[in-house]
């Protein structure tokens, strides 16, 4: 139990679990947003290593005018919230944020800030849970969470995505986030209720020869469906990712050979300087100073590279939910196969 | 599909009748609820005081026609004495308002409370709600959790209409409206997950699931009930048991379903396609592996 009292939050996190509540809040949030980042706090506890998810809320969508006032209006909104949750019992800690997202691609600007905010902000740094709306809709409910790797975070909170840094710290995008094993909890009251729910009950007017009674919850068979239609949303994603990277690495490659140009017109200007005083020396005249060259010479800064790497987390994870559709469908067309055939 | 234990109640809409009537609401003759605001309720209830003998909150959706259809709910404090009833309304608007910035299109519909017992507390609360739902009749919906011995679980909800020669707010009587689970198809699988944790031992189950596993999960049942409906069509066609036309027609619809485009060469053309996109799939991750590799190596 001496455990279980943890004030400085020593004890690393294991484990997220997921109230049943939240999971809905989630997905109904997630389905009827507008846009696709559909976005909201995460409350809850952790104890001995387990972050209990036990309440959540949505955020209203940024309507992209000020920045500054809809970022109070939204820290408004979240302590009027969490007061009134508080009055009602229920838990009122942040723990994290939560993220729609369709086809995996959830890699964004605003998610590594936000989360970085976080990061130090909440006691364990916070989780983000990424729900993905497109495979729910394929039938596989599916819910992931992350924190920030500390290495990123060493080098987000520097500013410094310049190659060395990126080097130094070992940044791929697959090394910006880690996972944290999330599990789904539902309470003995809501489990009760849902069996009454999914239990056959006896109508009493129906004349269900077959079948053992209708259930409030029938079966379904969207998993089956051999449809293919989100494969083409897909493709079309990936080849704008692969466009937008492609710009972006044009725009790199531009900022690093005008940095090149920039360095190489100062050397060539200290060199000269060098041969002249040479000759100067020569000819017994006193040197001309060295002048500072970087007052001279302007040398950009080197160019962040966090979009680009971004950009490739994004096409990664477009990739895999491409690459996962295209295997079930292929299951699933012999499944197809085999019962047509017999 | 009625949410709770079947009651034998018919459900009577009456003839709108004439013009006098045209401009007032009808009064909603089907409700529907979105589990969220069920899984809501519950929460609510697990974490009431020991002094509360039930809670109350606010219930919000949109009105159809003569379709109220609830979707989401929140709690709202209340404190019942043998004297009097009061409900936290302060609380209420500022509640409301918050939710209604992040769904703008979801109004207040009417309340919930947990029990199914209605009494004169009942019906004042009942008349305020109706006060907040200015033109529509409010709704009430009574969940019962079941948790008290010898009842079951289940949903229930009414409408509320005054009574007696002098209306008084404490007085009215409620009639019961057939009320069903709604969702959306797409979060079907979500409660899918919530159904199978909730059936595990442990209540808890791991994320996130194997998409071949959800698909061996739905042949499997697939198979099941092809099962049972190949032994009630041999025990039809040995005589044990009496043929129902309609389960025949239905039979027929259902398995009668063509599958011409997979014998034609349709198969393999698909199946070719699903290579290739695999094969892209990967080539493009390979790539972007890559290069974020590249992007490590310092120019020698």
């Amino acid at each position: 139990m001496a455990k279980a009292v943890d004030i400085e939050a020593e004890i690393p996190l294991t484990c997220v679990q997921l109230d049943g509540m939240v999971v809905t809040k989630i997905i109904k949030h997630a389905r009827e947003a507008p846009s696709t980042t559909a976005h909201g706090l995460l409350l809850g506890l952790d104890l001995d290593g387990i972050l209990e998810v036990s309440n959540s809320f949505p955020l209203p969508q940024h309507v992209n005018d000020d920045d500054d006032k809809s970022a109070k209006s939204s820290a408004r909104h979240q302590a009027s919230m969490l007061r009134s949750l508080k009055e009602v019992q229920a838990d009122d800690s942040v723990v994290g944020f939560y993220q729609a997202t369709t086809l995996g691609a959830f890699f964004s600007q605003s998610l590594i800030d936000t989360q970085a905010i976080h990061q130090d902000k909440l006691r364990h740094g916070g989780i983000v849970i990424v729900h993905d709306i497109s495979q729910t809709a394929r039938g596989n409910a599916s819910f992931r969470a992350y924190k920030l790797t500390a290495a990123f975070l060493d080098a987000y909170k520097k500013s410094n995505f310049s190659t060395s840094s990126l080097i130094n710290h070992r940044l791929t995008f697959s090394s910006i986030l880690e996972e944290v094993p999330l599990k789904i909890r539902t309470n003995p009251l809501l489990s009760g209720f849902l069996g009454t729910l999914a239990e056959a009950s006896r109508a009493p007017l129906s004349s269900a020869t077959l079948g053992k009674g209708t259930s409030e919850l029938g079966p379904s068979f969207s998993v089956l469906d051999l449809g293919t239609g989100g494969i083409t949303r897909n493709l079309e994603q990936i080849v704008e990712a692969v466009d937008n990277y492609r710009t972006e690495e044009g725009n790199l490659s531009y900022m690093s050979r005008q940095i090149a140009r920039e360095r190489a017109k100062a050397e060539n200007y200290v060199a000269k300087r060098k041969e002249e005083n040479q000759t100067r020396v020569a000819q017994g005249l006193a040197p001309l100073p060295e002048e500072d060259v970087s007052r001279l010479f302007k040398i950009p800064a080197e160019p962040s590279r966090l979009e680009s790497l971004l950009l490739l987390g994004k096409i990664d994870a477009l990739g895999r939910s491409l690459g996962g559709t295209a295997s079930t469908g292929l299951v699933k067309m012999y499944a197809a196969n085999a019962g047509s055939t017999v | 599909m009625p949410l709770g234990p079947p009651s034998s109640a018919l459900n009577i809409q009456g003839p709108s009748t004439g013009d006098a009537l045209q401009n007032a609401p009808r009064a909603p003759t089907h409700i529907t609820i979105h589990p969220v605001a069920l899984f809501s309720i519950l929460d609510h209830y697990l974490r009431r005081t020991d002094s509360q003998p039930r809670v109350i909150g606010t219930l919000l959706g949109t009105r159809h026609e003569n379709e109220v259809e609830v979707r989401s709910s929140f709690a709202v404090l209340h404190s019942e004495t043998d004297e009097q009833v009061a409900v936290d309304m302060d609380y209420h608007r500022t509640m409301y308002e918050l939710h209604h910035k992040v769904h703008p299109k979801e109004v207040i519909v009417g309340w919930y409370s947990t029990g199914s017992n209605l009494n004169t507390y009942s019906a004042l609360i009942q008349n305020f709600y109706s006060q907040e739902t200015v033109n529509h009749p409010a709704i009430h919906v009574s969940v019962n959790t079941g948790v008290e011995e010898g009842q079951e679980a289940g949903v229930k909800a009414y409408i509320s209409s005054p009574v007696g020669t002098v209306p008084k707010p404490e007085n009215c009587v409620f009639i019961p409206v057939p009320v069903e689970l709604r969702f959306h198809d797409a979060e079907r699988s979500g409660l899918d997950l919530l159904l199978s944790t909730g059936n595990s031992p442990t209540s808890t189950s791991s994320q996130p699931v194997a998409d071949l596993e959800i698909i061996e999960r739905s042949i499997l049942a697939v198979s099941d009930m092809l099962d049972r409906v190949l032994a009630y069509v041999r025990d039809v066609l040995s005589g044990q048991r009496k043929g129902d036309p309609a389960v025949g027609r239905y039979l027929m619809d259902t398995l009668g379903a063509s599958t011409d485009d997979l014998e034609k060469g349709g198969f393999n053309a698909a199946l070719q396609d699903t290579l290739m996109i695999s094969y892209l799939a990967n080539l493009v991750r390979a790539q972007a592996e890559v290069s974020s590799r590249l992007a490590l190596t310092a120019a020698a």
